[in-house]
């Protein structure tokens, strides 16, 4: 049967967007469009989108290079959000303040980041096939492990730990003096003296941009282009000569990395360090975002990640506004839950080329 | 064999919503309050107190004790009420022993039953009313939860969304 | 195969060393937590009446080759649905109970045949496809209880709803059920509570267990446990008989949380069930049981061991640090860290037995190409 050229254009459209995207990307569009009609204005839902997007876009791409070596998505994210609390929280021990201390922190991290990747990459390349339960254990059962490692290390500034007793860190602190905000000043965009509620964090997107940029160079790199060989068809890898293991690692220790750099970047942009338990949280965001972005169990873009954070950070940001305005009750924490995790089914369930 | 099958599947679910029905009326739970109270007007004629009543319900270990216009509070589970009243008209008198048996409608929770009327020999409509409790307030603080097997940490390992909430 | 079997320590270390670690954690903290005897042993034999229901449901899974089944909190949110309105009804007591059973029965199949499809759908990834089903079912199960109970589904009584009218309260109140089933025979020998019920319950399980193992299902199931491809060709429906054992595990779990709930008298509306696979996964695993081979003796000696741990494991961390989260935050890690351990034990297990299966083929193969 004939088809006319935009129909087939259309069919190619649509399965090159996949419909969960499509689907949530329209959603998105109406609550923006409803967004005026409920008196929340359009510029404050932008800021805070934008805002979102700059605090999470990096520990999304920290799902990246594992899915690109097949170790499937990254449930063990907990791991370098550990090692960037590590840094983050001796950086500022050491006593450095300001910008200085948000350099630190990475320099810090970055030794952590090796050392849990590369254990974990070890384990990961003993058990491959059964990445993702494993990985999820092991970020749990590593963060209920520091938990108890933050209240024995005796960190002693007193602006982090306990305030009365002074033994153990709090909860959660305040980066005020710190690294608060330090990408998000950079060039900072700000029209509210205008009268226009839009504030765009421009320094964090371009630290995610030269981050992304240089993940999109690495991949194309002749050990970029084996990673993604390697999760491919690891046999032909083998067969060509490619030290799958040492690829496997070093993608573990890359996603670790940028993990503990992603929850200093969030850091930053929340203000706030959180401690303890907090780690925990960071895993469904991220792999929700990379999934919603059209990402699947071995397949992922750095467009992915864009498009994917936007989306599912728009979602987290617009529904309670728009939703709780529209019928006057907050089930947007109910929706997100069930778009996200119903993503990530639906992304396990999916026959995947090459799989095992 | 296929219809074999088929029959003793239905059967069981028939077996399963047969026992659901028998539990929801054996299992039915009704609070009833106990009134010894005079009642001053029915069809033109008072029915009084009485001095003392004591009635035991099988089930409960302590015996309920009425003074003049006291009320108290039994539970049942099922149907049918069954008590024994040992009632003293007036002061001095020698108690009489009644037992009782009452056929409780489902939908109330709480019944009233006023005894005085009862022990006349009234029709239902006289003795028998639905408690219905005051409205609670507004902000009435709720109870905790026991603690099962629970980590004291987090609500529910935060795997659910996003830090900020 | 037949071969010589003799006891090899090492070996012995190796297969158990779950248990006798956690012995040792438990011989070592004991002394510590300051605990007379008489306390510990009422509240072991009040958490084995509770608990053990819940984790024989996760045997038949294991069975049929499809892992732990981390989707057991499924039927325990089916369980909870149907303690609502039964509470809501004001039906009490042990009928209460039967009749929470009863209606949890639907529920619990409907959700063990969606997520049994689903899995059937990602082979090789059932646990993770459970692990995320808890949580997206529990969005489900929130939409239900939080926005539709009381407003689409009819709730009569205020004291369970909200006070804005709809939705459930976060505290569902058992007064009239609570330990319906452990008081109905309780002797107290020594001052230890027996919940004799219970355990007159869990041995029904067993027994069923038991002999579920021999019937022609299960049969096929442990066919389908051990080669999946073997099973098809031998005409087993594959698929079907995975699914069959997901909706067993799912409706057993929901009485298991319904006996769980009745026996603690309340429960939080929405988040009494986001714990419950864990543990009972956790305490499997303490027990000495391994992703692909479970028994009932590893559910007895996991509720005990692991319980004891929990028991003891804050106290004696009050005693040695003085911090009372310490102790706290032990118990966590040592419990996703069994897990964890066990986990990888059978991934790696698992590699192995393929690639010396893949080196046989090879090696068939080559022997063939020789012969021709």
């Amino acid at each position: 049967m004939e088809q006319p050229a935009y129909a087939i254009g259309l069919q190619y459209w649509l399965k090159k967007m996949g419909y969960p995207r499509l689907i949530i990307g329209g959603f998105l569009l109406v609550l923006f469009i409803m967004a005026p009609l409920t008196g929340s204005d359009l510029t404050t839902q932008f800021t805070n989108v934008v805002n979102r997007f700059s605090w999470n876009a990096v520990l999304v791409l920290a799902m990246v290079p594992m899915i690109h070596s097949g170790c499937g998505l990254n449930f063990g994210i907990p791991l370098g959000v550990l090692a960037g609390l590590l840094g983050g929280t001796l950086a500022i021990e050491m006593g450095f303040t300001g910008p200085m201390s948000f350099v630190m922190a990475i320099v810090v991290s970055t030794p952590f980041a090796i050392l849990f990747g590369g254990g974990y990459g070890a384990l990961l390349n003993k058990i491959k096939g059964g990445e993702m339960m494993v990985a999820t254990y092991v970020g749990l059962s590593s963060v209920s492990f520091m938990c108890i490692m933050w209240l024995v290390i005796p960190y002693k500034h007193p602006s982090i730990v306990m305030a009365y007793t002074g033994v153990g860190l709090r909860n959660m602190f305040a980066l005020d003096s710190f690294y608060a905000g330090v990408l998000a000043d950079f060039l900072k965009i700000d029209l509210n003296p205008l009268g226009i509620n839009l504030v765009i964090p421009t320094g964090s997107i371009l630290f995610f941009a030269l981050l992304a940029f240089l993940m999109w160079a690495f991949l194309h790199t002749k050990t970029g282009t084996a990673m993604t060989a390697v999760g491919s068809n690891p046999t032909f890898a083998k067969a060509s000569g490619i030290n799958v293991d040492r690829i496997r690692m070093l993608s573990v220790i890359l996603s670790t990395w940028l993990g503990a750099v992603g929850v200093l970047v969030y850091q930053q942009g929340f203000g706030f360090v959180q401690l303890y338990t907090a780690p925990m949280n960071m895993t469904m965001p991220a792999v929700a975002a990379v999934l919603i972005g059209g990402a699947s169990v071995n397949k992922a873009s750095i467009s992915n990640v864009v498009i994917g954070t936007i989306l599912f950070q728009g979602l987290v940001t617009m529904t309670p506004t728009v939703i709780t305005a529209l019928i006057h009750t907050d089930v947007s924490e109910v929706i997100r839950i069930i778009v996200s995790n119903g993503m990530v089914v639906y992304a396990l369930t999916r026959k995947t080329e090459g799989a095992k | 064999m296929k219809k074999k099958a088929l029959l003793i599947r239905l059967a069981a679910v028939a077996l399963c919503v047969a026992l659901g029905a028998v539990m929801m009326v054996v299992g039915r739970g009704h609070t009833i309050y106990l009134d010894n109270k005079t009642i001053e007007d029915y069809q033109g004629q008072e029915y009084k107190s009485f001095e003392r009543v004591n009635i035991t319900v099988p089930g409960e270990d302590e015996v309920i004790k009425l003074a003049k216009r006291e009320r108290d509070m039994a539970t049942c589970m099922g149907q049918s009420f069954h008590m024994t009243v040992e009632v003293i008209e007036k002061k001095g008198d020698e108690p009489r022993v009644e037992e009782i048996d009452l056929k409780l409608p489902y939908n109330m929770d709480g019944i009233i039953v006023n005894l005085p009327a009862l022990l006349a020999g009234l029709p239902e409509e006289a003795w028998m009313t639905e408690f219905i409790p005051a409205p609670e307030p507004e902000d009435s603080s709720e109870e905790e939860p026991n603690i099962g097997d629970e980590f004291g940490m987090g609500e529910d390992l935060g795997m659910e969304g996003d830090a900020v909430a | 195969m037949k071969m010589k079997k003799s006891f090899n320590g090492f070996d012995f270390l190796q297969n158990n060393l779950v248990p006798l670690m956690f012995i040792i954690i438990c011989v070592i903290c004991y002394p510590l937590a300051d605990l007379s005897p008489g306390h510990l042993l009422n509240e072991i034999v009040n958490r084995m009446g509770r608990n053990i229901f819940l984790i024989l449901s996760l045997l038949i899974p294991i069975m049929a080759g499809m892992g732990l089944n981390f989707g057991m909190t499924l039927g325990a949110m089916a369980g909870q649905i149907a303690l609502i309105f039964v509470t809501d009804w004001q039906i009490w007591g042990i009928p209460g109970v039967v009749l929470a059973m009863l209606l949890s029965i639907p529920l619990s199949v409907l959700l063990g045949l969606m997520c049994g499809k689903l899995m059937n759908m990602a082979k090789g990834r059932e646990m993770i496809l459970g692990y995320m089903m808890n949580y997206f079912v529990g969005g489900l199960y929130q939409l239900v209880v939080l926005f539709l109970m009381g407003s689409v589904i009819p709730i009569i009584h205020a004291s369970v709803r909200l006070p804005r009218g709809f939705g459930i309260r976060t505290t569902v109140n058992l007064t009239s059920m609570r330990q319906c089933l452990d008081n109905l025979i309780a002797p107290r020998p020594y001052g230890v509570k027996i919940p004799v019920l219970n355990f007159i319950i869990i041995a029904v399980l067993c027994l069923f267990i038991i002999w579920f193992r021999r019937t022609k299902l299960g049969q096929d199931m442990r066919a389908v446990g051990q080669d999946m491809e073997v099973a098809r060709a031998a005409g087993i429906n594959v698929d079907r008989t995975r699914i069959i054992s997901i909706i067993i595990s799912t409706v057993f779990a929901g009485f298991g949380q319904i006996i769980y709930l009745q026996n603690l008298g309340n429960f939080a509306t929405y988040t009494a069930h986001t714990q419950t696979g864990m543990f009972c996964i956790a305490a499997l695993l303490v027990g000495g049981a391994s992703v692909e081979k479970a028994s009932i003796g590893n559910v007895f000696l996991g509720v005990i061991l692991f319980h004891t741990m929990f028991i003891v494991a804050p106290r004696a961390g009050i005693a040695i640090t003085g911090d009372a989260m310490i102790g706290e935050y032990f118990r966590v890690f040592v419990s996703y860290g069994v897990i964890t351990l066990a986990l990888v034990m059978y991934e790696i297990k698992k590699r192995r037995a393929k690639s010396q299966g893949g080196a046989l083929l090879a090696q068939a193969q080559k022997e063939g190409g020789v012969q021709a």
